[in-house]
């Protein structure tokens, strides 16, 4: 045990030098809406802060994970930028809506642009990273560096020969925690439901649902492993803080929607979930991997809310055609390049 | 329930049959003051359910039937199971079913489907592929769920594929679109929570025996604590495209005690790919 303390030591000092570099930035991210410096957040009937609703991470869509080299270390953009980026997603909303009445025109073969969810509100970041300074991922560590990452198909070149070549997120198995909550093309929902002792977070895409036990039990055994994880939280002040360990290592990584090198068995994530206001939640999430990245990393965005908005059923594995066809789709090519050889 | 609440109370002052009247009917009397509002159901089993704050029943907690309606909601005996590998594992228990009355009442070309799909069950039953399971097999699984009752809505997490849904207890909802697990829509009668389930795609089935329902199945759940670690649970089941008359099945789901039960993760897809995709794979 002493032994074990003293060679993670070093993962604490620079989880600790790292928190407090990372406080500013989080700070300033965490603060209250304009307006709502009088809002007090409400609380369950038993007492407990009420994060209960469904919120989405649409306000990011489209925010890079990490951050353009140009933009150094500017996290936020400047009011005027805002207000371009607000009108941006005006004329975007326009565009959706003529796509969706005008008869007759030509459209391609991919989904019309008003499949996709958009943000009512411009992202206020230049990046999902905030910590470290420059917004990006760290480094990854030479052992994570040969980690094998599901290339999928492409039309120039499918690499399809068994379903393993796929992400787990097309497997429909899982995109991992963070890739469930990190803002993509649709399906951003996050439905909070608490009960005494539980905070549960439904999530749309592959139909997850986080059951966190928020009751000081301690982590299940090391031997029990997930996708998902095994999540713990505890309240401190009116922030939900959710520590998750107990992955399964070598599936999902930290990008959209599970992307990315794949995480290790270490990985430990902390999530912190605030109420801001009345229609948001600054989130957080510290992500922790000493066999992976070179020190620990931060992400934040804000949740929020739109009015009507609501998880349908996603039953991805039920209806995954595009497993069967990709598949087959592959082994028809390789049956007429066989046939042209002849 | 007051005529229970004697007879137990009775056994003890049965030597003293006048002083035993007095003191049951004095018991009776300050336990039905002590619970304004519950005078519907017993005051016995009342006192032991554990409640929100509001004083409805609280069904919080990890949760698990017991029994084989997973196999056959129909009374049935032991049979082999499908692969002589397993052999003693993989057979079929003997159980009790859980359908009030015995027998589906299906419509002779719905018995015949029935029939059709036990014996084409391996590519039929949509448990085998990891499919949602539907209501209410999701229910009495061999899998436990956890209910998360907050103070208006209600979530079921299934541990079977991770499935799970929603009951808005809020202004009923249509069901927008047909989906695996249905719309439900919940509300208390008295300590019972009763939830409607519709828009079920029709592709679920109730076990491992073919039985079956269809997109116009409509389900009526009741949960009700019989006490603090056991719900009474009834479903009646109404379906005119393939039932003569509407029926009920109706089980008991027991807590998880254990000190470390939790709800764990079982997704299946992985166990049911080389099934589902293994003749496309690259030879």
């Amino acid at each position: 045990m002493r032994h074990r303390l003293v060679s993670i030591a070093p993962t604490i000092i620079v989880a600790v030098m790292f928190a407090l570099a990372a406080e500013s930035a989080i700070a300033q991210a965490a603060k209250p809406a304009p307006g709502a410096k009088n809002w007090t957040p409400p609380k369950t009937p038993w007492g407990e802060p009420d994060l209960q609703g469904t919120w989405t991470s649409d306000d990011c869509i489209g925010t890079p994970l990490n951050r353009p080299a140009n933009l150094g270390e500017k996290l936020y953009y400047t009011e005027q930028e805002l207000a371009e980026r607000q009108s941006q997603l005006a004329r975007q909303q326009q565009n959706d809506l003529q796509e969706f009445v005008a008869p007759n025109q030509r459209v391609g073969t991919g989904p019309p642009s008003h499949w996709v969810e958009r943000g009512r509100r411009p992202c206020k970041q230049t990046s999902l990273v905030v910590d470290p300074p420059n917004g990006r991922t760290p480094d990854l560590l030479p052992e994570a560096q040969t980690r094998r990452i599901p290339e999928g198909a492409n039309n120039e070149n499918p690499k399809a020969d068994s379903w393993e070549d796929f992400s787990y997120y097309i497997r429909c198995i899982s995109r991992g925690v963070t890739g469930s909550i990190f803002p993509v093309i649709y399906g951003n929902g996050q439905q909070i439901v608490q009960a005494p002792g539980y905070v549960t977070i439904l999530q749309e895409m592959v139909h997850e649902a986080r059951v966190i036990p928020v009751d000081g039990r301690p982590h299940a055994s090391p031997n029990i492993r997930s996708y998902m994880g095994d999540p713990r939280g505890h309240w401190e002040g009116n922030t939900l803080v959710v520590e998750t360990t107990n992955f399964l290592g070598n599936r999902t990584g930290i990008g959209l929607n599970g992307g990315g090198t794949p995480t290790s068995d270490a990985l430990k994530l902390i999530e912190r979930y605030t109420r801001t206001g009345s229609s948001e939640i600054q989130y957080d999430v510290t992500i922790d991997d000493p066999k992976t990245f070179t020190r620990p990393f931060k992400v934040a965005f804000p949740l929020t809310q739109e009015p009507g908005y609501q998880n349908f059923e996603y039953a991805c594995h039920e209806g995954n055609y595009a497993m069967s066809n990709s598949l087959s789709g592959a082994r028809a090519r390789e049956k007429a390049e066989a046939a042209k050889k002849k | 329930m007051a005529i229970q609440e004697l007879h137990l109370m009775g056994r003890t002052v049965m030597s003293y049959r006048l002083w035993g009247w007095v003191l049951v009917s004095a018991a009776v009397v300050v336990l039905f003051t002590a619970m304004p509002g519950t005078s519907q159901t017993s005051p016995r089993t009342t006192s032991q359910i554990p409640r929100m704050p509001d004083g409805k029943p609280n069904f919080t907690g990890l949760w698990q039937v017991l029994g084989t309606a997973h196999w056959d909601i129909r009374d049935h005996g032991a049979q082999p199971g499908p692969f002589l590998q397993l052999g003693a594992a993989g057979a079929m228990p003997a159980g009790q079913g859980i359908v009030e009355g015995g027998e589906i009442p299906y419509t002779p070309a719905a018995g015949e489907k029935q029939k059709d799909n036990l014996q084409n069950r391996m590519t039929l039953d949509p448990e085998i592929k990891c499919y949602m399971p539907g209501i209410p097999r999701a229910n009495y699984m061999p899998f436990p769920y956890q209910i998360i009752q907050s103070q208006r809505d209600i979530v079921f997490a299934y541990e079977y594929a991770t499935s799970n849904r929603v009951i808005n207890m809020g202004k009923f909802k249509e069901a927008a679109v047909d989906t695996w697990m249905g719309t439900s829509n919940g509300r208390w009668e008295g300590d019972t929570l009763v939830v409607d389930v519709s828009g079920l795609n029709g592709n679920s089935w109730f076990d491992r025996s073919g039985n079956f329902q269809t997109d116009n199945t409509h389900v009526v759940e009741r949960f009700t604590l019989a006490d603090a670690d056991h719900i009474n649970y009834e479903a009646s089941i109404e379906d005119k495209t393939i039932y003569t008359r509407p029926w009920k099945i109706s089980t008991v789901i027991y807590r998880r005690k254990e000190k470390n039960a939790q709800l764990n993760e079982f997704k299946c897809v992985e166990f049911v790919e080389e099934l589902i995709y293994g003749h496309l794979k690259k030879k």
